[in-house]
């Protein structure tokens, strides 16, 4: 629980809570707990209608399935907490990682993996600072520059950089994703791996939940989502706020971006479309606002575990395909039911 | 948005194709002239096209014979690129079109200028003369659940794979994998139509979601081509090469490294080579006043006794037996 944000919202009045608070009040004051309940709830469901839910296998995977979009969840939670939001990530990740992987194989073959994943954060915070300048210059909402920003970089990539899938990784890359932290079989003879790079995940976090509790960045991000007016003349200077919000989303989601490619084994410039709804479901899934100035880094993970691991047991429960969406849809709209609900009784 | 960079490219085209016609008024040879139009240029599938009709081109010396193709893949762009072969006036028109509905217009007029037009990959094209397919989708789909039954020793449970629900072909195959499969009373169909949107990795957690929920599932039938791909990579990493089975649609040089570990079973497609060829093959055919009838012989491997309907249009559809199933012994042959 030491994830739990302190939150310095002022949006939220707290005066009526009662001495003892109870549960629709904690509740209240803590929505990613909501949240963590019914991810507990579906968790139970899923293991009773099939138990092969709680075999370590089945955790590992969704541990592994959670890396990509836990990274660009926790990007969108630091631009949502901004006050901003931003579409334009996956577009982002698809370049640098199609640009690096093209750049290793024909020129650089030899290049170290280290140095590989440092460009591409790298290159990441550079589109992403660029989104933020342009933000912070042109005075328009964040959506709409981000939008085009989106159809930007996926154009350059698609027009200057290549089409081509790349399918032959060079083998530091292949190694990297498949390098193994924990590897066993299970029963049936089966090897199960959870590859080292499920450890970006947690460092990740770690990193965000430090930047958000512990310097004046994080509190600068929090005033400026929650009225930007106010913190300006508190001195937090915007500029500043805006580009470096963009430009750590732009360089987790560099991060993600190469991570799926050493991951899927091949480059293909067309990946990760699409993805943006998906992240931002769980990032306000896990109690941050839409509108901006709240939300935890525990919350964004409790929102990126719930969607991954309804996508991940539908066909475990013996949902046929062709209603898996509608099961998703049905989900996310009820648990945003339940927040308005929430937000409109505070 | 989409609909007004068509547009302007539209009368880019327009304005092309005029120049096209005042400058360049005579692409004169001796033979006539067929030109291969493809969807995009650069690419493997395209690049072995590209082969055959290159051998057509040496084997009729007496002919000008071309490929072209977009360098991206846009129809507004291959569009341009066929309003400009009419208005240069080629005398055949070989076409993979990005998309049928896109490029009616400009085949029509090709057409009543009395350009020959010849498809490929477009069963539902209106305005051609012959549209070419490798092979009927039912026995393709047949063929490579007889080629899984074989592998799984005709019993034990197996999926299926498609690109999405709505993909008409995908679901022509796997019905037929189903239909063939009831020859088995051994094999158990378990979860079937998992759509995988052709994306590896979304594949790859479904495969192994699968797995885990079957633990003694034997079997994988694939539709889309990066099925294979993200399927192989579940079966690999689970160590289980060799002891599941996968036959799905997948190109050979992608998959070449899962069909060496045994993760891929088997995959299925058609050599774009031989249906660059037949195209041409029927293009000349028509150039010299000749007619398409079922039975005939293209002269091409696969194409020797092609069955011939009446296609959407006026047109002809033309059925090869041009599927190849390559395994880990023949991969090496169609290296591309």
């Amino acid at each position: 629980m030491t994830m739990v944000q302190d939150m310095p919202d002022t949006s939220i009045p707290t005066p009526h809570e009662s001495p003892r608070p109870t549960i629709g009040a904690l509740f209240r004051r803590r929505p990613e707990l909501v949240s963590l309940a019914i991810l507990i709830a579906i968790c139970v469901i899923v293991a009773s209608i099939n138990p092969a839910f709680l075999q370590p296998s089945s955790l590992i995977d969704m541990g592994r399935a959670s890396v990509v979009t836990g990274l660009f969840a926790l990007g969108v939670f630091a631009i949502l907490a901004a006050g901003g939001i931003d579409v334009s990530f996956p577009a982002i990740a698809a370049l640098t990682m199609y640009s690096a992987t093209l750049f290793v194989i024909n020129v650089w073959p030899t290049a170290p993996m280290a140095l590989v994943v440092v460009s591409t954060v790298v290159g990441g915070a550079a589109l992403g600072a660029l989104n933020g300048w342009m933000v912070h210059t042109l005075k328009v909402p964040s959506l709409i520059v981000t939008v085009g920003t989106q159809y930007l970089f996926r154009g350059i990539l698609l027009a200057f950089i290549g089409t081509v899938w790349l399918m032959e990784l060079p083998p530091q890359m292949i190694a990297f994703g498949k390098a193994p932290l924990l590897e066993f079989q299970s029963g049936n003879g089966v090897t199960v791996t959870l590859p080292m790079y499920f450890l970006v995940f947690p460092a990740a976090a770690l990193l965000t939940w430090f930047m958000f509790n512990k310097t004046l960045m994080g509190r600068a991000i929090f005033a400026t989502g929650g009225n930007a007016d106010v913190a300006e003349r508190l001195g937090y200077n915007q500029r500043i706020v805006h580009i470096f919000v963009f430009a750590f989303t732009g360089a987790l989601a560099g991060m993600a971006g190469i991570i799926h490619v050493c991951a899927n084994r091949m480059a293909n410039p067309f990946d990760l479309m699409g993805i943006e709804i998906e992240v931002i479901a769980a990032v306000v899934l896990g109690g941050a606002r839409i509108t901006g100035g709240t939300g935890t880094v525990f919350g964004t993970i409790t929102g990126v575990l719930l969607i991954t691991v309804v996508n991940n047991s539908l066909v475990l429960v013996g949902i046929p395909s062709t209603w898996q969406r509608v099961v998703v849809g049905a989900f996310i709209l009820l648990a945003a039911a339940f927040f308005v609900k929430r937000s409109h009784k505070s | 948005m989409k609909q007004g960079l068509k547009n302007t490219s539209l009368i880019v085209a327009a304005a092309v194709a005029a120049m096209g016609m005042v400058s360049t008024s005579a692409l004169a040879q001796d033979g006539k002239s067929i030109t291969t139009v493809v969807k995009i240029s650069g690419i493997p599938w395209f690049d072995r096209m590209e082969t055959g009709v290159k051998k057509f081109a040496e084997a009729n010396p007496n002919m000008d014979i071309t490929q072209v193709g977009p360098s991206t893949a846009d129809s507004a762009q291959q569009l341009q690129i066929i309003n400009d072969l009419v208005a240069k006036g080629t005398d055949a028109l070989a076409v993979v079109p990005m998309d049928p509905a896109i490029i009616e217009g400009i085949l029509k007029r090709a057409m009543d200028r009395g350009t020959i037009v010849v498809t490929h990959e477009a069963d539902n094209q209106k305005n051609t003369m012959v549209d070419v397919e490798a092979f009927d989708n039912a026995f393709y789909g047949a063929s490579m659940n007889e080629r899984l039954a074989e592998c799984m020793g005709g019993e034990g449970k197996w999926t299926t794979f498609v690109g999405s629900l709505g993909s008409r072909t995908h679901m022509q195959w796997v019905g037929a994998g189903e239909e063939n499969a009831a020859k088995y009373p051994g094999m158990e169909l378990v979860d079937p139509n998992n759509e995988s949107f052709d994306d590896a990795n979304l594949t790859y957690d479904k495969a192994k979601e699968l797995l885990r929920k079957h633990p003694d599932l034997k079997g994988f039938q694939s539709s889309a081509g990066n099925d294979v791909l993200g399927i192989g990579r579940a079966i690999e990493e689970a160590g289980l090469a060799g002891k599941v089975c996968l036959v799905g649609t997948g190109l050979p040089n992608p998959s070449a490294a899962y069909l060496d570990s045994g993760a891929i079973t088997a995959i299925g497609f058609w050599d774009p080579q031989k249906a660059g060829m037949a195209m041409n093959s029927v293009a000349k055919t028509l150039l010299a006043g000749g007619e398409i009838v079922d039975g005939m012989d293209l002269g091409v491997e696969g194409y020797e006794k092609v069955s011939v309907k009446p296609g959407p249009g006026d047109g002809l559809l033309v059925f090869g037996n041009g599927m190849v199933l390559a395994d880990k012994d023949t991969y090496k042959d169609y290296l591309f």
